[in-house]
């Protein structure tokens, strides 16, 4: 039998969806064949009349239809005052439908920062919170003991949007029957335990401090245009996005999409700094010894770098 | 059979919209259209960096994503008054037609079409081709449609480093310097979806279909030859015709433009009217075209989700203030009714066509109106005009030349930023004070269309063209489908 796969969107921008269109080795279509993945309902792709999707989802909550995985798009909604009025489906709020269907499914999946952590409006007065997690703090909409009928938490997998490459992993995980190993905010260690800044193509320029001071040159982005790579975990810089690069390589400070606080509440684009020094330094270094690094590795840093010759 | 009210969430459109209509023996008499999620981005944005826009609209949605970014880097440009360097446009240009022609042919062929393979369609002789082009994941035009288009959008991440959801305009040009190799990747890959798009989507090539200019060429067209009549818009044409989709969806008749695509002060491209833009704007009201104005745009909230004010509001003095009351008053919508100079207009590829003087598109609406069929065509063939300009302009960039004018810091002022989304005009307008945001107003192409009704109580134009509808089975009302569908509605746009 086929395993089957529910796409819920909530408070979403559709962008995660989008994001399955552009799937690589294998696309999404060869990936849903090979894993034998029947999607039973997807809001955008999917061609069925209401009235199927309605009798689809009384026969999950019946049992009589099984779930292998929910893929949840988007927060949760549960403004105004707790009653998830802003985001409603046939009258009823949408939060209702996901307490109905996470209790059915295998795997919860959070595709993106939103259904992760909140993200867009988790400070906002739609109240929108992750999953099972709210910014940081364990809990969200599910509660922090929250457990799939196969005993898993919900597997956040961050990004805004989650990138496609990610999810096609996660889903062959699932259905290969793989451990997937978690941190702290239970995200794939695979994916989720190295830096946004590690494989940046201004990894040289960053190293002998070669920063650049406003947008359009090759330098690193750290100290002054708030590049948050060195502080945000994910793949973008080994994976790369649709094949070919990442915000970081073209020149676009990385915001830090994948952090449970994304979008952090102070401006983008600007580095927090004391004397020229940012405030928070690449995650979990030593102060000190940073700032001893870096004025020597300026001090080291070639013409070339200086002169902006060598090509990112 | 009597009057009956039936409801209609929909899929297959980008966010959450539900329809309801009041059928009357067999047709519709009346249609109301909600956005049933209010995600408050007006607000969040408030109090934030000035430069915030540039990463927080793009995820208003994720499809349009370049153009949020394209109205908000416009808006900032106003702000400080700076003018991006003629290379800074071309390649903003050029990234937002790339994102236009992706999402015009995913929208034809993987959200539209995929009616075609609807149960009531079942007994046509048309039913069996249908299926083996639009089924879900498994049509032969859906499987390389996917392919190819995400082929295409490498020309977005070459550029602006990923798609969607990337910041690389800013006020003052872009962030991006491209070298040579990558403008030649652009090159490559558009010249491969170009010849696919020839090959499978028309048949012919794209100089062959702008011999078209009225509707017996059409007509001739596609019998000329067996690649003209297999090719999908070949298929269009002759199912859209045979399902009578050619007289049903007309709408108000008002469209709109706010000209889109600046001209680069050097470019050998010439707009087709005395504008600064290659898609002109303009405003059309009973066949004359007139000149727009952004002061005649405002918003009404009568039958939105947000607290009651008098007639419609300038963006620039318009409120978010929502208003959650389900369905206990003649509220019904998070989307609130942008009118021009009172109108409710209509916007999209088939707007823009129009006021672009699209021989074609104008034969077709004098002969039979403005329908689903005209509607759905102009986002098929816009590809035909934007594809040979984008390559213009990409071999018109001088590598390792300038993009960027840096405005400084951004400390005070107020500016908008108008554009077109695939789906039509969207604009941001903006006020910053202590570099920060005060006001921040976005009106999306969807909301346009999507439009609920305003304080006079007229009908936004989807919910207007729905009118008049006859509908076969109310169990499976798939006129209703097309109709809503032919706007390209993108639900999280609308309901920012
Ligand atoms: S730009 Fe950002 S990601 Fe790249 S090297 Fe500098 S700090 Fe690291």
């Amino acid at each position: 039998m086929s395993r089957t796969i529910y796409w819920l969107q909530c408070g979403a921008c559709g962008g995660d969806s989008m994001g399955l269109l552009s799937m690589e080795s294998p696309d999404i279509l060869e990936l849903l064949k090979l894993l034998d993945i029947e999607i039973l309902w997807h809001p955008s792709l999917s061609n069925a009349k209401a009235s199927f999707h309605r009798s689809l989802l009384e026969a999950i909550f019946s049992g009589e239809q099984s779930l292998d995985i929910l893929c949840v798009e988007g927060s949760v909604i549960r403004g105004p005052g707790g009653t998830g009025m802003y985001d409603t489906f046939e009258g009823k709020p949408k939060k209702d439908l996901v307490g109905g269907l996470v209790k059915h499914a295998k795997a919860v999946v959070a595709v993106g920062t939103c259904a992760s952590f909140g993200g867009i409006g988790s400070d906002g007065e739609i109240e929108a919170t992750g999953l099972q997690f709210l910014k940081r703090n364990k809990g969200g909409f599910l509660g922090a003991e929250f457990k799939t009928t196969s005993g898993l938490p919900v597997i956040n997998l961050p990004g805004c949007p989650c990138h496609y490459d990610v999810l096609a992993g996660i889903l062959s995980s699932v259905c290969y029957g793989m451990p997937i190993p978690l941190n702290q905010y239970n995200s794939p260690l695979e994916w989720y335990n190295m830096l946004i800044h590690q494989g940046c193509v201004r990894n040289e320029y960053h190293e002998y401090r070669v920063e650049e001071p406003d947008f359009g040159d090759k330098g690193c982005l750290f100290f002054h245009m708030g590049c948050r790579g060195p502080l945000s975990y994910g793949p973008c810089n080994k994976l790369l996005w649709n094949k070919r690069s990442s915000k970081t390589r073209i020149g676009v400070p990385c915001v830090g999409c994948t952090s449970p606080d994304f979008p952090q509440n102070y401006p983008f684009f600007k580095t927090r700094n004391i004397a020229g020094i940012p405030i928070e330094l690449p995650d979990g270094i030593d102060r000190a010894h940073y700032l001893a690094y870096k004025s020597m590795a300026a001090a080291a840093a070639p013409e070339r770098l200086k002169k902006r010759q060598t090509n990112i | 059979m009597s009057k009956m009210k039936i409801n209609i969430p929909l899929n297959r459109v980008e966010g959450d919209l539900e329809i309801s209509v009041d059928i009357d023996n067999g047709i519709v008499s009346d249609a109301w259209s909600s956005g049933t999620l209010y995600r408050g981005f007006e607000k969040i944005l408030l109090g934030r960096g000035a430069m915030d826009g540039l990463v927080i609209t793009p995820r208003i949605c994720g499809i349009c994503s370049t153009s949020h970014l394209t109205a908000a880097a416009k808006a900032l440009d106003a702000v400080v008054k700076v003018n991006p360097p003629p290379d800074a446009i071309r390649i903003r240009n050029i990234v937002q037609m790339t994102e236009h022609i992706q999402s015009d042919i995913r929208h034809a062929f993987l959200m539209f079409a995929v009616d075609f393979v609807n149960q009531a369609y079942k007994k046509s002789p048309l039913f069996e081709e249908a299926v083996r082009r639009y089924e879900p994941f498994k049509g032969e035009t859906v499987i390389q449609t996917i392919k190819e288009t995400k082929k295409l959008i490498e020309i977005i991440a070459i550029i602006g480093g990923q798609w969607p959801h990337s910041s690389y305009m800013v006020p003052g040009g872009i962030v991006s310097v491209p070298s040579a190799s990558d403008l030649l990747q652009c090159r490559l890959l558009l010249n491969q979806y170009r010849n696919w798009y020839e090959k499978r989507i028309i048949g012919c090539s794209l100089e062959r279909f702008k011999e078209i200019i009225s509707v017996a060429d059409l007509n001739a067209w596609l019998e000329e030859c067996n690649s003209h009549w297999e090719s999908d818009l070949g298929f269009y044409i002759r199912f859209t015709r045979a399902m009578g989709l050619d007289k049903i969806g007309r709408g108000h008749d008002f469209l709109l433009s706010y000209g889109s695509l600046d001209l680069p002060s050097d470019t050998k491209i010439k707009g087709s009217k005395d504008q600064n833009f290659l898609i002109p704007s303009g405003f059309i009201n009973n066949k004359s075209i007139d000149e727009f104005n952004s002061s005649k745009i405002t918003e009404h909230v009568a039958y939105s989700w947000y607290m009651d004010h008098e007639g419609g509001k300038h963006p620039f003095d318009g409120e978010t203030k929502p208003y959650a009351t389900g369905n206990e008053s003649r509220k019904y919508s998070w989307s609130k009714a942008p009118r021009y100079d009172g109108f409710a207009a209509e916007t999209g590829p088939l707007a823009e066509m129009v006021i672009s003087g699209n021989k074609l598109i104008d034969d077709l609406i004098t002969c039979k109106g403005i329908s689903v069929f005209v509607r759905e065509l102009a986002r098929i063939i816009r590809s035909i005009e934007l594809i040979p300009i984008i390559e213009t302009w990409i071999s018109e960039v001088s590598c390792n030349g300038n993009f960027y004018k840096s405005p400084g810091e951004i400390i005070e002022g107020e500016g908008y930023g108008l554009t077109h989304a695939s789906r039509g005009a969207l604009g941001h307008w903006v006020k910053i004070k202590d570099g920060k945001i005060l006001h921040y107003q976005i009106i999306t192409p969807t909301a346009w269309n999507a439009s609920p009704r305003d304080s006079d109580g007229i009908r936004g134009p989807i919910e207007e063209a729905l009118v008049g509808t006859p509908v076969q089975d109310i169990s499976n009302p798939i006129e209703v489908g097309h109709i809503v569908r032919s706007f390209d509605v993108c639900l999280v746009c609308t309901v920012h």
